[in-house]
């Protein structure tokens, strides 16, 4: 069953020298109990597309058109009051990144959970009170440390409680933006294996942001590959790893390094990511191409589906 | 270190001040001072055996220490202030209360009105930054703070009193005084034209006053509602108002409290230029007397009562702030 389906989403920033395109015509679906990554390299538009879907838009976020059908219904047509008391944290939340920052400083986590718990939900302080230490159990942290402050406590147990939080209400969806950034290697190695483990509990559906692939082919299913707003691969993640198309997708997964075998020297994308007030006309990724042809630099590439159920590129140099 | 240590250390540090503040506030005036008291009631050509008397009659004949700066300690210690330095002695306990009501009376009111205008705007101000609510109040406050208080002031007399005159034949407030004359008969009526009079100072310093309070919480809350815990409270689904209140202001509350308890010991040196504008007969206008006339004994009385209050108010900020912000409890759970 199609869990979230996103056709066509475009999100422009709305600047004084006009609009950065930030989410250009962006499609994917979601599968219940599924888990999907999207990768690329910083400001390519996952965050955003996030943003998007969850209303989180600063005030010069403007979606410009799209669908977000989430469970059978369009999102984009619901009202702020209805969305903000039954969908959003309700039916799907967020672990933000940096923990560091998305607790509030001076509140007990406790009544941090237990606020995302009541706002949704008709149930009594108490009854949130105990769903609050059962999630805190959950994610590792122990119900012990309910009156806890986030200073008391390490970047890991505060991934692990914005992890609670997210949980609070047993979402459909949850959308993992960064979830172990700012975390030592080891720390990560321990809050993914947290979130690993609630997948397979609770079965839950996720949308992992991240730019670590490795994380994502650990964690994912499908992944879609996102470059200066555009999804330019997407597949399940085993076919993207083992046999990229996308020239972009080849690069980036070459640009990472093994911890097996000899030292090389790192390979690299030359260039830059392109200034979205003004992408490049035709593949956005054009200049940063080496096999980019004529027809690359005037029209688009519309994404295409390559053998298999998932699998789509938009690329010229694939099919026909 | 426990709490009640560091509550200790605290008490010990401040009472060292306090010392130092006392010293110094002896020197400075029986010491270091240029000036004769006498040089203000006596004239400077009449022979020294005149000026002796007096000085005598005030106990300036006797040594600096002990005796002078122990019967100076034991008259501020126990907030009898001993005598002026005028022709009668006359004590200063008895002043000192009756202004120290008219100050607080003045300074009090304006101090909570200024903080009652001034966060409250600030906090519209940063819940709506760029907007021209908040260019408003940030260009008023920013003009309010810049101007001097005094100007405000003349303005307002000017507009109310002398402009108002002209036009209606009469002005619509007093413009100096505590009470009209003659004084009303009856409690209720004297009250009524207490506050009648106390308007228009209160009025001006709050004008004069709301700025910075206005800015500093402004900018205090445009830095809380960029922070990334408001983001997760927005998506948790926290109302508006509650996000402002409960999630920003909650976070700045430790500095704002800061802000108040130090805005306490002003109250009590009275505001200097508007009781003399207003002829308010308050601690302030009574400062400035004492130090123009040499009445060192008044003056010093003022600065002491300043410093206890600045010591306090320092003093309760540390307790308080441990008490606002979990992050700076002292000797609990680690």
């Amino acid at each position: 069953m199609t869990l979230l389906k996103v056709e066509n989403l475009t999100m422009y920033w709305e600047v004084l020298r006009g609009y950065v395109k930030a989410v250009d015509d962006v499609s994917f679906s979601l599968e219940k109990g599924h888990s999907l990554g999207l990768a690329g390299e910083s400001g390519c538009g996952k965050t955003s597309t996030a943003l998007a879907i969850l209303r989180l838009l600063p005030y010069n976020g403007r979606i410009m058109g799209g669908n977000i059908i989430f469970n059978g219904e369009e999102l984009l047509q619901m009202n702020d009051q209805r969305f903000q008391k039954e969908i959003r944290w309700k039916k799907m939340s967020v672990i933000f990144q940096g923990a560091m920052n998305a607790l509030h400083p001076i509140q007990r986590i406790g009544d941090q959970i237990t606020e995302a718990i009541l706002l949704h939900e008709n149930i009594s302080k108490k009854e949130a009170v105990d769903r609050a230490s059962k999630l805190l159990d959950l994610v590792g942290i122990g119900a012990e440390r309910i009156d806890r402050y986030p200073h008391e406590l390490s970047g890991g147990l505060k991934q692990r409680t914005v992890i609670a939080m997210a949980l609070a209400c047993n979402p459909d969806l949850i959308f993992a933006d960064e979830p172990t950034t700012a975390l030592d290697v080891i720390v990560q190695a321990q809050v993914l294996k947290v979130i690993k483990e609630l997948q397979h509990k609770l079965n839950l559906s996720m949308i992992m942001i991240s730019h670590d692939l490795a994380m994502i082919a650990e964690t994912c299913d499908e992944i879609a590959i996102m470059y200066a707003g555009k999804i330019v691969e997407y597949g399940d993640v085993t076919t993207i790893y083992k046999k990229p198309l996308h020239p972009y997708t080849q690069k980036l997964i070459k640009a990472f390094p093994s911890v097996i075998g000899p030292k090389t020297e790192l390979a690299t994308i030359h260039g830059f990511p392109p200034d979205l007030l003004k992408p490049p006309p035709g593949c956005r990724f054009h200049p940063r191409c080496p096999y980019a042809m004529e027809i690359c630099r005037k029209k688009d590439p519309q994404s295409a589906k390559v053998d298999g159920k998932y699998h789509s590129v938009a690329c010229y140099l694939i099919g026909d | 270190m426990g709490f009640r240590g560091y509550f200790l250390n605290r008490i010990a540090i401040a009472v060292a001040v306090l010392f130092i503040v006392l010293v110094l506030n002896f020197l400075i005036f029986r010491v270091f001072s240029p000036y004769d008291p006498t040089d203000m009631i006596i004239d400077p050509d009449f022979e020294q055996a005149t000026k002796d008397r007096l000085r005598a009659e005030w106990g300036l004949d006797r040594p600096l220490f002990p005796d002078q700066f122990v019967l100076y300690l034991k008259n501020l210690l126990t907030w009898n202030y001993g005598r002026q330095f005028d022709q009668s002695k006359s004590l200063i306990a008895p002043q000192m209360a009756w202004r120290l009501r008219n100050t607080l009376l003045l300074l009090g009111t304006a101090t909570i009105g200024v903080i009652l205008v001034g966060i409250p705007l600030g906090i519209l101000a940063g819940s709506r930054r760029g907007s021209k609510t908040d260019i408003t109040i940030i260009g008023a406050g920013l003009f309010t703070w810049g101007v001097p208080t005094f100007f405000v002031q003349l303005i307002w007399l000017f507009v109310f009193s002398a402009t108002w005159n002209s036009v209606f034949g009469a002005p619509l407030i007093p413009r100096s005084g505590v009470v009209g004359l003659p004084p009303p008969e009856g409690l209720l009526e004297t009250l009524k034209d207490v506050a009648w009079h106390a308007i228009s100072p209160i009025c001006t310093l709050i004008i004069a006053g709301f700025g910075s309070w206005a800015l500093y919480t402004r900018n205090m809350m445009v830095d809380a509602l960029t922070e990334d815990y408001i983001q997760t409270a927005r998506a948790k689904g926290v109302k508006g108002r509650d996000v402002l209140f409960r999630h920003a202001f909650r976070s700045i509350l430790p500095p704002v409290a800061t802000m108040v308890a130090l805005a306490i010991p002003g109250i009590v040196t009275g505001a200097i230029i508007t009781e003399s504008l207003f002829g308010w007969p308050g601690i302030g206008a009574w400062y400035i007397n004492a130090l123009m006339n040499r009445n060192h004994p008044v003056a010093q009385a003022v600065l002491y009562n300043y410093a206890v209050l600045m010591i306090g108010a320092n003093l309760v900020t540390d307790l308080l702030y441990g008490f606002l912000d979990p992050r700076i409890r002292v000797g609990q759970r680690r």
